[in-house]
């Protein structure tokens, strides 16, 4: 055996290869791990075409109540794919979601209302606050794998929902009464929105719709990125990531940041559509909830979860009335854990994947 | 002989609770240079190779890449400061493709001309597999290619004959017997295939019960009453 390098000239630059995937010469002699332009673009380019479609969508949904339906479920579905992500990238299930999606909520309120901020100010702070929240607890459980990681968020989101709810912090709070949101201060408008535009479904809309593409693509950005592929290689086989020379404790960290600043960044729409604030943003309802979500709309697709959590809402509103919700969402969940392993998406994704098979096979049959 | 060693540990000791696995070991590796380690099962050999690796905290001992004192360095940190190591158990990343790893760990050791390396594996037919995908021999061959990624000062090879054919075994000892050389790469390697480290080691180290019974050239070390006593018995 010989170490000397050969020639190999597979990467013939004149015959630019499939755009399929992160198309990199090893051969060419370069290292390119990481985000190319021309990927980077197509996906900038998908994510346009879809954020303009999605302005239309107070087009078509003429109905106040249903519309609503469909903004709240954007709104979950931003926390519920910063939930995927984590369990996609990192191999973690979250439980506590909820402490930096109520956190944020609540530092909206509190913001606004208490300290007359203005509703643009205070959503900032209330982002980077539960983003902070989520670096904070982060440091504490991330080292924590499976089951643990799982009862130990579920328990940080207890325990500030038990903070947001004692009788001491009532001046702040408003305990189990929650606040109303009030602006107060000279710029009441959030992105020239008055705040019964952002209550009214129909002009909230654009505002939830555009942070959704904005956070998914995002999202799909870092998990693309170098640092994408570190988080990947450290879910896959921590110790030998270690022994490739990678700290495996920051990036962990990381990935739970971004995750949690998504959960802040759906409270905080969610109190701005909602104007009141109350510790069920907290709750263990709204836990499991955004957990069946992702699950549901299956996490091995970026925007699974965000399917995920549109279904559910939907499904909340039409099973919500026989008083059965429960009943039909556990279902829901055991049909999709036993039978479709990806989630809704993933199954989609997957008979396609068949199809395009059997296409191409039949093509290969018939040249032949 | 080429130099000074580059992996110099002395008093390596390793203490499982009342158990020591490895009692006082010394190993000194010059740059080039494939040092054999073999033994009967029990006698510490992967103990020693975490010890060395820092995946265990010695009990007592210190271990210096380079002249500098290691001891207490991370894997992380050893890694990028030219210490790599292979695993008896293959450990790859299965769920990523052969090229996605190859280059992650290149660009984290700074490693220009990977395509030698892959070229060294004939790795080329498998770059865009996932490593799940391939036999368990090429994913071995990952596994000793991602420890010798970024040019490693000292590579510990941890049984890279096991699970492999006896054919495969050879030439993969044959393999790194060449890599060893070319890269200028003090390398240690432990192995249950005796012959074969005879074979292709400059230097071989006998562990029984975590202490060291033998420590020379092959033909010494085969010649030494001891080790024929303790060890290779009527074979040798």
């Amino acid at each position: 055996m010989s170490s000397v390098p050969t020639a190999v000239s597979t990467d013939d630059p004149a015959v630019v290869p499939d755009l399929d995937d992160d198309a990199g010469g090893m051969l060419d002699g370069r290292v390119s791990v990481g985000l190319e332009r021309r990927v980077v673009l197509r996906g900038a380019i998908v994510a346009a075409v879809v954020l303009v479609l999605g302005l239309f969508v107070p087009n078509i949904i003429t109905d106040s109540y249903d519309m609503g339906v469909a903004a709240d479920g954007v709104v979950l579905g931003i926390m519920a794919i910063g939930i995927g992500f984590l369990a996609h990238r990192s191999g973690l299930i979250s439980l506590g979601h909820t402490a930096f999606y109520g956190g944020s909520a609540y530092g909206l309120a509190i913001a606004t209302t208490h300290w007359g901020w203005s509703p643009t100010s205070a959503a900032l702070f209330a982002v980077v606050g539960g983003t902070l929240l989520a670096v904070a607890i982060g440091a504490l459980v991330i080292r924590i794998t499976g089951f643990g990681f799982l009862m130990l968020t579920l328990a940080f989101g207890q325990a500030l929902y038990a903070v947001s709810t004692l009788t001491s912090v009532r001046s702040v709070t408003g305990a189990f009464d929650g606040i109303s949101v009030t602006y107060a201060g000279e710029n009441t408008k959030f992105l020239g929105m008055t705040q019964a535009q952002l209550g009214a479904p129909h002009t909230f809309w654009p505002l939830a719709w555009i942070s959704l593409v904005v956070v998914a693509f995002g999202l799909w950005l870092v998990g693309r990125s170098r640092f994408g592929v570190t988080l990947e290689a450290i879910r896959d086989n921590e110790e030998r990531a270690r022994f490739s020379g990678y700290n495996t404790y920051l990036p962990r960290l990381g990935g739970f940041a971004i995750s949690g600043a998504c959960a802040s960044i759906a409270g905080v729409l969610f109190a701005l559509k909602a104007s009141y604030v109350s510790p069920d943003v907290l709750g263990f309802q709204l836990a499991g909830d955004s957990l069946i979500a992702t699950i549901v709309g299956g996490f091995t697709i970026l925007v699974g979860p965000a399917i995920g959590a549109v279904l559910y809402i939907y499904a909340q509103g039409k099973f919500g009335d026989t008083g059965n919700l429960e009943l039909y969402m556990g279902l829901a969940l055991i049909v999709t854990v036993i039978f479709l392993p990806g989630g809704v998406t993933g199954w989609v994704v997957e008979q396609f994947r068949r199809l395009r098979t059997l296409v191409a096979g039949r093509k290969g049959a018939s040249r032949s | 002989m080429s130099g000074a060693p580059v992996l110099e540990a002395s008093g390596v000791t390793l203490r499982y609770g009342a158990v020591v696995a490895v009692d006082d070991v010394d190993i000194a590796v010059a740059p080039g240079v494939l040092h054999g380690v073999i033994g009967p099962n029990g006698a510490g050999k992967s103990s020693f190779m975490d010890a060395l690796s820092g995946r265990r905290r010695l009990s007592a001992g210190t271990v210096m890449l380079g002249g500098e004192d290691i001891t207490r360095r991370k894997v992380a940190w050893r890694r990028t400061h030219g210490m790599a190591r292979s695993f008896q158990k293959t450990s790859v990343f299965n769920s990523m493709s052969v090229r996605t790893q190859l280059e992650m760990v290149a660009r984290r050791n700074r490693e220009e001309d990977l395509d030698s390396i892959v070229h060294a594996f004939a790795l080329e037919p498998y770059l865009d597999q996932p490593c799940s995908a391939i036999s368990y021999g090429l994913q071995r061959s990952v596994d000793i290619a991602m420890a010798l990624i970024g040019k490693p000062h000292v590579v510990l090879l941890d049984e890279p004959g096991a699970g492999l054919s006896q054919e495969e075994s050879v030439r993969m000892l044959d393999h790194i017997r060449a890599l060893c050389s070319e890269r200028d790469v003090a390398a240690v390697l432990v192995e249950h295939d005796v012959d074969g480290v005879f074979r292709v080691c400059d230097e071989v180290t006998v562990l029984s019960l975590g202490t060291v019974l033998a420590c020379g050239k092959p033909a010494d070390v085969r010649a030494n009453p001891a080790v024929i006593e303790a060890y290779l018995g009527s074979q040798a």
